[in-house]
């Protein structure tokens, strides 16, 4: 039986454009890596189905669009402006109403984001749902992914480990894991999916205004700073035996060697 | 009187007592009363350091479990009604800290470095956008105040001990997840980068010549610790990794080898001592924040500073 696929993806800042007045947004690493499998698994089995989920504005359509052109089934783009504001409970509270009308044998997202990184999301996605959920998971045996069981590799604090897990449940992937998209076919690059971007509002999913936004939300950005670190004024010196020999000497100094 | 419940730090249980500053920062000294719970950990650690230990019963919960973990918090807060509560920023922290802010249907803030009152408010900190900026957070509603703890962001000094009361959770438990441990692929060394003083870390300029930062290490008395570019690549595992994915450290040196020291990478060090940065720009974010730049080739570097320290009689004979 052909697995059905959800992948949650978020399209975030760009890091190396944070500075600009508006940030160029690129698709979530980590999610690019979930979808990346998802496509690998379709890649080997034509049968399988992958749709692809984000809340975010629609000024995201064109890059949902882009991903309906890598051989993604379907792409939903939950948006209105109700939710602007919302933070990471009301988000999994809309993603995981949505995915609960759309039975799939796995949920695949990224472990973190560049922009938030708290890793709520999958985490309370899966609990929405009631199924088991792991974070950091570098690779999935593909000859063990069925709609019963997953097989995979995950990093934590203790090394690498390999469980099992049943299935339906929510992977949540990592950039370790090397997953990549793959390049569109050049037939792909030249199809309008413009109308194929299946789009929802929170009222299509049967949210009323105090849901979700701000008015649902049970935590506050109050304010945000740039980070700042004291900066000193170094000894610069080269790689020729006096700076080196300098550096052993405040290596020395430090108490860091005799 | 508040109450707070901490979660004890399932892979490092001698961090968990860190967890009491969050809640310092929160109620004061004396403004609150502390519950522990011990998934597997023994008592006699904690005795002293909090005033109550709940010690979840032998074998009712497995201690990579984070539904079970979950129910069995949940369940106790129901109990106790606590006002906050602490968990490790770990992987299973993070996997647990989420389902039960769901359950109780309160805010979460995650990977918490700060924490102050104004006005009567507390005011949680938190790094965001890959480390360039710090959010201030406001928990709202009536749910306990929740967070996840980014290891080593506090540090909860020895103080006068505590009477401790120590209590047994037995309450059935009815959630378990399907997880099943197969086999640990690449158990990793036992001490932690954050436990050293030194710290000789590789980035791009450094990717050629890794293997080498370890006989550097050794040399120093340091260990081995990597950028997150270094990372995504393949050359350095995660759990060296030092920024905002990876782990906060505190060392007295640490040298940045070929590290550019972009906001994500700096978002990684706190309160270290002395940087020697080595890079061939001095115009390296990382430079502006060292007592030493060594401005040339890292891996050259590494070569003759190890010649300088460990002089070899036999070379070029």
């Amino acid at each position: 039986m052909p697995m059905k696929l959800i992948c949650t993806v978020k399209f975030v800042p760009d890091p190396d454009s944070f500075t600009a007045g508006r940030n160029r947004l690129i698709l979530n690493p980590d999610d690019a890596c979930a979808l990346g499998f998802a496509l690998a698994v379709k890649s080997g089995d034509p049968g399988v189905t992958i749709e692809v989920v984000t809340l975010g504005p629609l000024s995201v359509r064109p890059h949902m669009e882009d991903l309906l052109r890598l051989a993604v089934d379907r792409g939903t783009l939950i948006w209105d402006s109700g939710l602007e504001g919302s933070d990471a409970f009301v988000t999994s509270r809309v993603l995981s109403r949505y995915i609960a009308d759309r039975p799939c044998d796995c949920v695949l997202t990224g472990s973190h984001s560049l922009d938030g990184g708290s890793a709520q999301v999958p985490v309370q996605i899966a609990e929405s749902l009631g199924l088991d959920q792991m974070l950091g998971v570098i690779r999935i045996d593909p000859d063990r992914f069925d709609p019963t069981r997953a097989v995979f590799q995950a990093v934590d604090e203790t090394g690498v480990t390999t469980w099992k897990m049943a299935m339906p449940g929510v992977l949540s992937l990592t950039r370790e894991s090397g997953y990549k998209l793959p390049y569109p076919a050049l037939t792909d690059l030249r199809r309008d999916v413009s109308e194929d971007v299946n789009i929802l509002t929170s009222r299509d999913l049967g949210f009323s205004a105090d849901q979700v936004g701000r008015a649902g939300s049970l935590s506050r950005v109050a304010g945000s700073y740039p980070v700042t670190y004291g900066e000193k004024d170094p000894v610069v010196v080269g790689t020729d035996d006096d700076g080196i020999t300098r550096v052993v000497d405040f290596l020395k100094k430090k108490g860091v060697c005799r | 009187m508040k109450q707070t419940c901490i979660l004890q730090d399932t892979e490092t249980p001698e961090k968990t007592r860190d967890l009491l500053a969050a809640a310092v920062g929160m109620y004061g000294r004396d403004g609150f009363e502390s519950h522990v719970v011990l998934v597997n950990a023994s008592p006699e650690t904690f005795t002293g350091r909090f005033h109550h230990v709940i010690r979840v019963a032998e074998g009712l919960v497995a201690d990579n479990d984070p539904r079970a973990i979950t129910e069995i918090l949940e369940t106790l807060h129901q109990t106790y009604g606590f006002d906050s509560i602490l968990i490790p920023g770990t992987t299973l922290g993070k996997m647990i800290a989420p389902r039960l802010a769901w359950r109780l249907r309160t805010g979460l803030a995650s990977g918490v470095t700060d924490i102050t009152v104004r006005d009567g408010r507390i005011e949680i900190t938190r790094p965001a956008r890959s480390g360039t900026i710090l959010e201030t957070i406001l928990p709202e509603g009536p749910g306990p105040v929740m967070m996840t703890i980014r290891t080593h962001a506090f540090e909860h000094p020895p103080e006068e001990t505590v009477p401790t009361r120590i209590s047994t959770c037995s309450l059935p438990v009815t959630t378990r997840s399907t997880l099943t441990r197969l086999g640990v692929d690449q158990p990793l060394e036992s001490r932690d980068i954050r436990d050293y003083e030194v710290l000789v870390a590789g980035g791009g300029g450094a990717a050629r010549c890794f293997p080498a930062l370890k006989p550097l290490a050794d040399a120093l008395n340091g260990a081995v610790a990597a950028s997150r570019k270094l990372v995504d690549q393949g050359i350095a595992q995660r759990h060296i990794q030092v920024g905002q994915s990876g782990k906060t450290v505190s060392p007295k040196m640490y040298l940045a080898l070929g590290i550019h020291g972009s906001m994500q990478h700096l978002a990684g060090l706190r309160g270290v001592t002395s940087i020697i940065a080595v890079n061939t720009s001095p115009h390296a974010p990382i430079c502006r924040l060292s007592d030493m730049v060594v401005q040339g080739d890292a891996c050259e570097f590494i070569e003759k500073l190890m010649d300088k320290l460990m002089p070899n009689p036999h070379k070029n004979t």
